[in-house]
């Protein structure tokens, strides 16, 4: 199964805190296959050439979850990712630590915060005495239950999601897509007594803070979802609170906002979220978009064609209405 | 120095749950991983897990399989709890929270596997491993302020003195401080040692750390020269490809579109016990009947796209990904690596081992349960049965200790120094290049076919590495994650169970399960139904033997 090989120049990512001053980047060339994993190239670098490039790693079959790093600025498993491609689409291949997790040295993060969020969300059956699991014999569980989990049980824990998540990197109280993925899961299975009480914790617990902006979807080497699972955790929270939370109040506003006219209302959004002292709360900032832009803070005109919306929202609320 | 009672090395299966079970008795544990427990090695496992849950299926049929897939050398008492505790096992870790696949009437779903009368594995997807290594890991964590988890140490040395355990001593990888954590238990959980082998199943890893500081410390290792050889890995990476892709229907062929199992397997063809098969497909590759490259094909194609994507959903993505090939519509390159090392530490049931407070459990220990050949899905079920059983005997062996064990600075020392004397080397060995000589030497003279002249070679040149890695140097001087370090530790651990495992097999004069000498092609149960036992000494591995225990299986030609 011999290819041609191509020369591939690596630049990766050094720093060894505990005696540089500043990190730098190596350049290293190899002859390799297009299809090699970068991981192989990383290895045959330690093995021939610097043995102090450190990383983690171990079973280069992407389930150890050990190999996350930032490969032309994309968060990947490094024994998933060929070289060729990346040097074709990029033109070199700059190899690099994740991001959001301090650098220990090289490619090696911290991965503290990361390991608390999971742990945060309770990762584990939570029982109910008054309904003990069955003696001797496992749960039933239909294949239809199973489905339900989607493609999280085969989340590997590397924070690829975690490394490209911006709200992780705005705001400390985010707890991540991985540990949201993860809570899903806990969410949907038919053995946990504490769905209702997890939902509304939840919501002041970060759930809203989620931007929604799909990159953890795209990082996760294994097909997760995460952003997917979020949104259905958004739902499962509006439905197991009344929509009392802000966020869901947020997010409800937001939706019936559109239905009337077609488009935002954004003074009438504030006043759904935060409610009149909200409200009176934004007066400086709404004062101040007055002078500037007067016609933003008017209620606007309903859209030409409403009726249009509005059989979209009748199929999204019932799918069986239109041909989704 | 540190102290607790109960200290665990390793945080795959085996090790958490010895944990669990050494938690649960009220103990101060500490877990000592050189990964993150999430990523250990059991969470590659993906085929499954057996049991007879069945009505249809029983324990007894079980422990049959197991005893005719060891080719008669595992211990038949230990074979009978290890299946009776199956049941209980599996239950109690779909209650911590496992995902299994599911039949449609909401019972745990099974699928065939290798040399097993009944379809009896029990999973989730092709990814057993790593359902059962989270549901594990979020039960221990609900213990978490009982336990203390040093993560990313690397063990170097278990401390005994005067017969019994005092300890272990470890460094820090972050720190790069070597300690001493002092314990009257100690249970060495610390997986396979695959890497031994150029091609193999295994992560990197998988390098036998445990297993060597046992032996270095005078425990006994038992039948090391049985090395499993999984016959369907991708030639290239040695990545697995489950048993479980046969089990579901898959079938293999060689280059003259033969389904060549049928000549070594009639009864049961793609379905017959691992050194089986790994030895079907190194012949029909040796005798020409290969593609080029030397490999033979796995077919999965007339399974359909809905099964393969669904219930070999890893096996696509590894196809795809590592080797290019799309299993829905081409066949899988295959060809058989080392996957498992039957032999270990040599223990009882309990997980006692032949040194007092030291006990061992899963791929590190040989109960021995899988004697010559391990059937697919009983490792799975061992770390968990023995695991627990292990925990709680360290448990109770703490309880009872009335010493207090010590751990000097001359045992630290007696670790560090041997690095700082690596480090300031000028000039030495390189631990990389000395690991791929010894990979390549055992895969070549240590292999599926044995033969005298090619083990005594294989012992030649073994010491001849073990001579050179005395001068073997570090030029890492770093005290930050220090890998090149690890290196130096790991293949100096794996040369001395390379040793073990050459040297029991040149003394073991009889083919038996996976142990196959070309010039000894019969078994000869009069002369070798026995367990090698190898004690360390200056001049190698000292070996003696000790008896099988039997209970109701007589000794039968294995025929599949």
């Amino acid at each position: 199964m011999a290819a041609k090989t191509i020369s591939a120049p690596i630049e990766v990512y050094r720093y060894d805190p505990s005696r540089d001053r500043a990190p730098r980047y190596d350049r290293f060339t190899l002859e390799v296959e297009p299809h090699t994993p970068v991981l192989t190239a990383l290895l045959s670098i330690r093995n021939q050439q610097d043995p102090s490039l450190t990383l983690r790693y171990s079973c280069r079959s992407a389930i150890c979850g050990s190999c996350a790093m930032q490969i032309n600025s994309k968060s990947r498993l490094a024994c998933q990712t060929p070289i060729g491609p990346e040097i074709e689409r990029h033109g070199r291949l700059v190899v690099e630590p994740m991001r959001n997790q301090a650098v220990l040295r090289d490619l090696v993060v911290d991965q503290s915060s990361f390991w608390q969020n999971y742990r945060k969300i309770e990762p584990y059956l939570k029982l109910d005495p008054r309904q003990p699991m069955p003696e001797g014999t496992p749960n039933p569980m239909t294949p239809a239950e199973v489905d339900r989990f989607h493609e999280t049980p085969r989340c590997i824990a590397c924070a690829a999601c975690y490394s490209a998540c911006p709200a992780v990197e705005s705001d400390p109280a985010f707890p991540g897509p991985m540990a949201l993925a993860k809570l899903y899961r806990f969410v949907v299975d038919p053995r946990d007594r504490a769905t209702q009480d997890r939902l509304v914790r939840i919501q002041t617990e970060g759930l809203w803070l989620c931007l929604r902006c799909h990159l953890c979807t795209e990082a996760c080497p294994k097909d997760v979802q995460p952003s997917e699972r979020i949104r259905d955790l958004k739902e499962l929270a509006i439905a197991a609170q009344g929509g009392t939370e802000r966020g869901s109040r947020h997010a409800i506003g937001f939706k019936e906002n559109i239905r009337e006219r077609g488009l935002l209302q954004e003074m009438k959004l504030v006043r759904q979220t935060d409610g009149l002292a909200g409200l009176a709360g934004q007066l400086g900032q709404g004062l101040r978009i007055w002078r500037k832009k007067p016609e933003t803070t008017k209620r606007p005109p309903a859209i030409e064609d409403l009726a249009q919306v509005e059989t979209l929202y009748r199929e999204l609320d019932d799918p069986t209405e239109g041909h989704r | 120095m540190r102290r607790h009672e109960v200290v665990v090395v390793g945080a795959g299966l085996a090790g958490q749950r010895a944990a669990l079970a050494a938690v649960e008795a009220g103990r101060d544990v500490a877990v000592v991983s050189k990964l993150h427990p999430l990523r250990s090695h059991s969470g590659a496992a993906q085929g499954g897990i057996n049991a007879a849950v069945g009505a249809e299926d029983s324990v007894d049929t079980h422990i049959y399989d197991t005893v005719k897939g060891s080719d008669y050398l595992g211990d038949q008492d230990a074979i009978e709890f290890f299946c009776r505790e199956a049941g209980p096992t599996v239950v109690e870790m779909e209650h911590f929270g496992t995902i299994f696949s599911r039949s449609p009437d909401g019972s745990l779903a099974r699928r065939p596997f290798g040399g097993a009368g009944f379809p009896r594995t029990i999973y989730a997807a092709d990814r057993t491993g790593l359902a059962l290594l989270q549901a594990i890991w979020e039960r221990l964590g609900t213990e978490s302020s009982r336990f203390t988890l040093y993560q990313e140490w690397d063990l170097t040395r278990v401390v005994v003195r005067d017969g019994a355990v005092q300890g272990i001593v470890a460094f820090d990888r972050a720190t790069g401080a070597f300690e001493g954590i002092a314990a009257p238990s100690v249970v060495l959980a610390t997986g396979p040692s695959g890497r031994i082998y150029a091609r193999t199943t295994n992560a990197h890893s998988c390098t036998g750390d445990g297993v060597a500081a046992a032996y270095e410390a005078g425990a006994l290792l038992k039948d090391m020269e049985f090395v499993q050889f999984h016959p369907t890995a991708l030639p290239d990476s040695g990545i697995l490809i489950t048993e479980g892709a046969r089990g579901e229907g898959g079938i293999l062929k060689n280059s003259l579109g033969e389904r060549f199992m049928a000549r070594y397997a009639p009864h049961v063809l793609d379905l017959a016990s691992r050194d089986v098969v790994s030895r079907a497909i190194a012949t029909e590759v040796a005798e020409g009947r290969g593609f080029p490259g030397g490999f033979a094909h796995l077919e999965l194609m007339h399974l359909g796209r809905e099964k393969i994507e669904s219930r070999l959903q890893e096996i696509c993505d590894f196809s795809r990904h590592f080797a290019g090939i799309d299993p829905v519509t081409e066949p899988i390159p295959v060809y058989p690596a080392q996957h498992y090392m039957m032999g270990g530490i040599g223990t009882n049931a309990t997980g006692a081992t032949s040194v007092r407070g030291l006990f061992a459990a899963g791929e590190a220990a040989c109960v021995s349960i899988h004697g010559a050949n391990r059937l697919g899905g009983n490792s799975l079920l061992e770390t968990l049965v023995f695991g627990k059983q292990a925990g709680i005997a360290a448990a109770e062996h703490a309880a009872r200790s009335s010493t207090r064990p010590e751990i000097a600075a001359a045992d630290v020392d007696a670790s560090q120094g041997p690095i700082r004397a690596m480090m300031a080397r000028k000039d030495g060995e390189d631990p990389a290049a000395l690991r791929a000589e010894m990979q390549a030497t055992m895969e070549r003279y240590v292999g599926i076919y044995r033969t005298e002249a090619d083990l005594l070679e294989g012992i030649r040149r073994v010491r001849a590495l073990r001579q050179r890695y005395e001068n073997v140097r570090i030029v890492d001087r770093s005290s930050v994650y220090n890998l090149n370090l690890t290196d130096a530790l790991e293949v100096g651990h794996m040369l001395e169970l390379a040793e073990v495992i050459v040297v029991g097999a040149y003394a073991r004069t009889e083919s038996r399960g996976a142990h196959s000498r070309t010039d000894y092609p019969k078994r000869d149960d009069a002369h070798w139904m026995k367990h090698t036992l190898a004690r360390r000494s200056d001049r190698g591995p000292e070996l003696s033997y000790s008896p099988v225990a039997y209970t109701r299986w007589e000794p039968k030609e294995r025929v599949y």
